[in-house]
């Protein structure tokens, strides 16, 4: 059994804020919120769910193969390092 | 410049740009110029799989139970799945292999096209199954006008480059005229080829598969057809590795960050490039018309279709700087991604007639909070 890690908020462009389990993705979290967003390999090859990083900075669970640019992400394989602000499409 | 299977200078990989600088010698995989195209490569490996793998018998029970319209959509789309492995099994080899000039990114090029051989081989594996000779189905391919008018489109881009190419290889730079026609060869007009045919490839992994995917999970969506649905998600899969090939070095050119010439003709040429990705979206909806002229089948129609391809082409487009053209924000039809999914791809036969296996799986994972309400 791990330490409690700390929960950091992720806010969306259109003002939602959620609370990230610690556990959890990004992508996994703004699911359990019943957020909808665009996915499909769930493991960063495919950059289905490639979403704008406006604020903040994330950890990679695994490499990303999938082309980011400098200012994107990929919330199928992040953990937030701190309160994030990002832009996703649905 | 003559192609050499080996070429005996010393070269030095690290520097070399991705395409037209000193041919490949030495396959070596220990350092990379774009270490991307090495973990391309690992990834779509320990994707292998043989389509034999997948037990399609039962399908053959839910395909004679379908509507004529129905069966119409099934083979249409097989058809032209058929057709785009076909190019896109031989076509990356013939025309990058002579032209490439980083190991990793020539090995990565074999891999592509090897797993494409696999997906034809499995349309043949499905077209078995359901009929005792599928010949006139594959005739039909170079017969079918609907299916003619777009292989033409598709296979342009790559045979000007190739052709261009050859007369480089044979005649190096210069005017040369063959059978009357004069060709100029230039570096810069080689080059201009290249970009306009990775951007014709990348939009063929972008979208061209995807109305026929579609069909095949609404099929499966209604439990009909599950054995191919399980093979066009090994497919999909794959397919998704491929697109995030020929983004990556579509990116790499247009950013600047391999040869400065390339960033130049991506600038020059923007505007046909997204011309070739228009027009491939407007093929595809042209599909999706012809697929559904004797009917719609419950949970798809040619609409929904056409948004959902307009939804999947903005997405690909802003990958490459193209922006979002279409007024699409949301997905039409989003149960696609459950099956895009790789968590949900298995081979294991047992496995395919079980469309729901993962739902009864046992989580392992125990934290503090799942003793809040524990007591003793």
């Amino acid at each position: 059994m791990s330490e409690p890690q700390k929960q950091y908020v992720i806010t969306l462009s259109d003002h939602i804020s959620i609370q990230h389990d610690p556990k959890d993705t990004v992508l996994e979290s703004l699911e359990k919120q019943n957020i909808d967003i665009h996915y499909h390999c769930r493991e960063g090859f495919c950059g289905a769910c490639r979403s704008k990083l406006l604020e903040g900075e994330v950890d990679y669970t695994t490499d990303p193969l999938a082309f980011i640019d400098d200012d994107e992400f990929l919330p199928c394989c992040t953990k937030p390092v701190g309160d994030i602000k990002i832009k996703i499409e649905q | 410049m003559k192609y050499t299977t080996f070429n005996p200078k010393r070269t030095n990989p690290l520097v070399e740009p991705m395409f037209f600088g000193n041919p490949v010698n030495v396959a070596r995989y220990d350092q990379q110029k774009h270490p991307i195209f090495e973990k391309l490569i690992e990834k779509q490996i320990s994707f292998f799989w043989r389509p034999e793998e997948v037990d399609v018998s039962k399908d053959r029970v839910d395909f004679q139970s379908l509507s004529e319209s129905e069966k119409h959509i099934f083979i249409s789309n097989l058809k032209y799945q058929t057709l785009l492995d076909s190019v896109q099994g031989r076509s990356p080899n013939i025309a990058f292999l002579p032209i490439l000039s980083l190991p990793e990114l020539e090995t990565w090029t074999e891999t592509w096209s090897f797993f494409e051989t696999i997906h034809s081989r499995s349309y043949t594996h499905i077209l078995r199954n359901l009929f005792a000779d599928p010949s006139p189905i594959f005739d039909d391919i170079v017969a079918n006008e609907h299916i003619k008018k777009r292989a033409g489109d598709i296979s342009k881009y790559y045979d000007d480059l190739i052709f261009l190419t050859q007369l480089w290889q044979t005649q190096g730079e210069g005017v040369h005229t063959i059978d009357g026609v004069a060709y100029t060869v230039t570096m810069r007009e080689l080059k201009k080829k290249l970009f306009l045919c990775m951007n014709s490839v990348n939009a063929l992994e972008a979208i061209r598969f995807y109305v026929s995917f579609a069909c095949t999970f609404a099929f499966a969506e209604r439990e009909l057809m599950e054995g191919n649905s399980k093979i066009i998600r090994l497919i999909a899969r794959d397919e998704n590795l491929h697109l995030t090939s020929t983004q990556h070095i579509l990116n790499l050119w247009i950013k600047g960050k391999d040869d400065p010439e390339m960033a130049e003709i991506a600038e020059e040429l923007k505007d046909e490039a997204k011309a070739i990705f228009m027009l491939a979206v407007d093929q595809e909806k042209e599909w999706a018309s012809y697929l559904f002229e004797q009917g719609s089948m419950i949970g798809l129609n040619k609409d929904i279709l056409c948004q959902y391809v307009e939804y999947i082409a903005n997405h690909r487009m802003s990958a490459i700087g193209m922006g979002q053209p279409f007024d699409i924000s949301t997905n039409p039809l989003p149960w696609m991604n459950n099956y895009l999914n790789s968590d949900n791809v298995q081979v294991a036969p047992q496995e395919s007639e079980i469309s729901s296996y993962l739902v009864g799986q046992i989580d392992s994972e125990v934290n503090a909070d799942d003793f809040g309400d524990f007591d003793l």
